[in-house]
């Protein structure tokens, strides 16, 4: 336990991070009406969103007694937020199912 | 305005809080004090980076090593910002600090919802980030404070993030309506998970983006419809 090296990390990870957050702010502004960076902003989100999903799912054994469960709680969580479209309680349906699947 | 912010960060709070609350308990194990947990939470504010923190500390890597590590781990979100600067003003202190804040979980918000009509914009974006970050700070302090004593059970509590995902996700397609990016994404997805597992998030981002773009500057169709 070094409290001064501790320090040091967190400085050096705060601004690491920080980095990758920046630099399309700084590289691009006043450039937001380029018709390709309106392309790029319009198209990445749906993209991004995609991929986040078959990356929180990539970890769960479809095989197992889990994978049914996730598979179940997703389908129910589609399913609310296709008939009611209310994003908080799609979420909480979903994962107050998935809990007491997995807490059982 | 502060509940209807509430209301839209609370599927994160969801997400942050269990998560926060494991990070604590595991970084505690290493013997600093608590309060080191909140500062992590304040200051670094990346879920993946902090527990990879945990590791790296325990082995006590180097400096470099640390630097490259965490920017490489969270180099996703030199993307993230793109889909963002035409809905970000010139906000000063604030809008340097929605920067700092741009994690996945709010970057999908962010660029999924249009902030309610009648509100100020760079108000709503702040709180936005605001609440989101106080959850993963309540979550990191919580755990490594009471890391012996918690009761209640938030096994399978994770699964809110892949919730908020699935539903953003949905409203993406509502908002798009148009299978290209959607069709790319899985192709870069699985091109990425066969081949750079380990960074799938990066390689997968990255690759849908130059399919995109390639796409665009070839195709007469792509140009004229997206």
């Amino acid at each position: 336990m070094n409290i001064e090296y501790l320090v040091i990390v967190i400085v050096i990870m705060s601004l690491a991070t920080f980095a990758t957050r920046l630099p399309p702010f700084v590289l691009f502004s006043g450039r937001e009406k380029h018709p390709l960076l309106q392309f790029v902003a319009k198209y990445t989100p749906p993209m991004v969103m995609t991929i986040l999903v078959i990356y929180m799912l990539k970890g769960v054994d479809f095989l197992a007694m889990e994978g049914l469960y996730a598979f179940a709680a997703l389908a129910i969580t589609i399913a609310f937020h296709l008939w009611k479209r209310n994003a908080l309680l799609s979420i909480c349906v979903g994962t107050s199912f998935y809990m007491m699947a997995v807490q059982w | 305005m502060i509940r209807t912010v509430l209301k839209i960060t609370l599927p994160i709070c969801f997400g942050y809080l269990p998560l926060g609350v494991a990070f604590g308990m595991l970084f505690q194990e290493l013997g600093y004090p608590w309060y080191f947990a909140t500062l992590m939470g304040v200051f670094i504010y990346a879920g993946a980076a902090q527990f990879m923190a945990i590791g790296l500390l325990t082995a006590s890597a180097g400096f470099v090593e640390i630097a490259i590590a965490t920017f490489f781990l969270n180099s996703r979100h030199l993307f993230y910002g793109l889909a963002l600067l035409n809905s970000f003003g010139n906000w000063g202190f604030r809008k340097l600090y929605l920067i700092f804040g741009l994690t996945d979980e709010v970057y999908a918000l962010m660029s999924t919802i249009e902030v309610p009509e009648g509100y100020d914009k760079s108000k709503f974006y702040f709180l936005m980030t605001l609440f989101s970050q106080s959850y993963w700070v309540l979550g990191c302090t919580i755990g490594a404070w009471t890391a012996t004593q918690l009761t209640f059970n938030t096994q399978g509590m994770e699964f809110a993030a892949t919730a908020l995902f699935t539903v953003l996700l949905i409203e993406q397609w509502i908002k798009v309506r148009k299978p290209l990016p959607f069709v790319i994404a899985l192709i870069a997805s699985a091109i990425a998970l066969l081949l750079f597992a380990q960074h799938m998030l990066l390689f997968a981002i990255s690759l849908s983006l130059i399919m995109m773009m390639v796409l665009r500057s070839t195709n007469q169709k792509v140009r004229d419809e997206y």
